[in-house]
């Protein structure tokens, strides 16, 4: 019986896993809420004096108070179970977003998308693979950064990691290098698409595909337009599809090297590291196409999504602690961030082509 | 075949399903019109 060796799991005590969410999810909320109090009353100060103030979203807020908070006390270990919920709230909010796509839309950019990520994959892979092997990095640090960089930073790594069986410091510096080039992105990509006068959809696709971290991708599009945050999503989702693929090809890579397990059951591989909200956010952009929903009900919901997305948003600067690029140094950093650029330059002139050739 | 079927089910219950559980449930929920209005 094959199910003897199984290890039997561990009797889970979920009421008190709950509790101690409990106070990482108020800050998370606290932060968020603070983010929404600041933009509202900078704005009703600018109405109030007569003042062009600029418009700050509170997703920039809630971004840098919880960048602070990371970066000079530190977040107390009696939060850091409930923050490192974001994921969930980031996740929950993508499913509810599927209410304000057409399922058409969905599958004719998400098809525009695809294409654009299979350029960008095969780029970002190859050339962050030259880059570290120029600064002579670690091969499954390499690895790591590569996987974080091609299709979505943190999920990807934290997949990658179990199977390459790659070092815990190796991948908590991945994990780290990428946040952090996704929250110095998320203040210049803006600025870009300004200069450059993009569309909101033309934008929101370059978030997605440029910036690694869903969380910081959506507060990327977020921070252009509310049109450009659904963008961003649609195609850091398409992204994100690809992760099964990806993982499994450096999975056979180092297992035919000897130094991590050999796959036997390919598909089971696929569907476990598939991330399953797509199919979520899939289920009620045909359900809302369907037309099931009344206009006030896609209006509860698109703001459930609103209301996951600060919690999100908070986590992401109390997750991004610089302080960790210190413990291996200077030149995996400047590998990601080079390579950060050139993917950057490179979705950008993906994207202006798509924009002219498909008029997304 | 439980201890197969339960890790199995955990997986499936890992961050992703429980997110797609919670928002599924929350919908359902809006549209059957148990919910007040969600404002922003």
């Amino acid at each position: 019986m094959a199910d003897i060796a199984l290890p039997r799991p561990q009797r889970l005590d979920f009421p008190r896993r709950a509790l101690e969410l409990i106070p990482g999810i108020a800050l998370l909320a606290a932060i968020g809420y603070a983010g929404k109090l600041i933009e509202q009353s900078v704005a009703a100060y600018g109405k109030a004096h007569a003042l062009h103030l600029p418009n700050i979203e509170y997703v920039l807020w809630a971004i840098l108070i919880g960048l602070v908070i990371s970066n000079t006390v530190g977040v107390p270990r009696l939060f850091k179970p409930g923050v490192a919920t974001y994921e969930f709230w980031l996740k929950a909010g993508i499913v509810f977003l599927g209410v304000r796509f057409l399922i058409g839309d969905v599958l004719r950019l998400g098809g525009v998308s695809l294409v654009l990520v299979a350029v960008e994959l095969s780029v970002s892979i190859a050339l962050m693979t030259v880059l570290g092997r120029w600064f002579c990095l670690k091969p499954k640090l390499i690895s790591l950064l590569a996987i974080g960089s091609s299709i979505c930073g943190v999920s990807a790594i934290i997949a990658a990691k179990g199977a390459i069986e790659a070092d815990d410091d190796d991948a908590s510096y991945a994990i780290a290098a990428i946040l952090a080039l996704g929250a110095i992105a998320l203040f210049f990509f803006p600025l870009i698409g300004h200069a450059l006068g993009m569309s909101d959809h033309a934008f929101g696709l370059w978030a997605g595909l440029g910036v690694d971290n869903t969380a910081e991708a959506t507060a990327t599009g977020a921070l252009y337009s509310d049109t450009a945050a659904k963008y961003a999503v649609l195609a850091k989702t398409t992204r994100n599809a690809t992760i099964g693929f990806v993982v499994l090809g450096y999975a056979i890579y180092w297992a035919s090297r000897g130094r991590a397990q050999q796959i036997d059951n390919k598909a089971q591989f696929l569907w476990q590291k598939f991330p399953k909200f797509i199919l979520g956010f899939l289920f009620l952009s045909l359900v809302a196409s369907l037309g099931f929903f009344s206009k006030e009900q896609v209006a509860s919901l698109a703001n459930l999504s609103r209301w996951a997305f600060l919690l999100t948003f908070a986590g992401v600067g109390l997750m991004t602690d610089f302080r960790e690029m210190r413990k291996q140094g200077v030149r995996p950093f400047i590998v990601g961030a080079v390579g950060e650029v050139a993917i950057a330059v490179l979705t950008l002139g993906l994207v202006v082509a798509a924009d002219a050739v498909f008029t997304i | 075949m439980a201890e197969i079927a339960t890790p199995t089910a955990r997986r499936w219950l890992s961050l992703d399903g429980w997110a797609v559980l919670l928002s599924l449930a929350l919908t359902a929920l809006i549209w059957a019109d148990l919910l007040p209005a969600v404002r922003w």
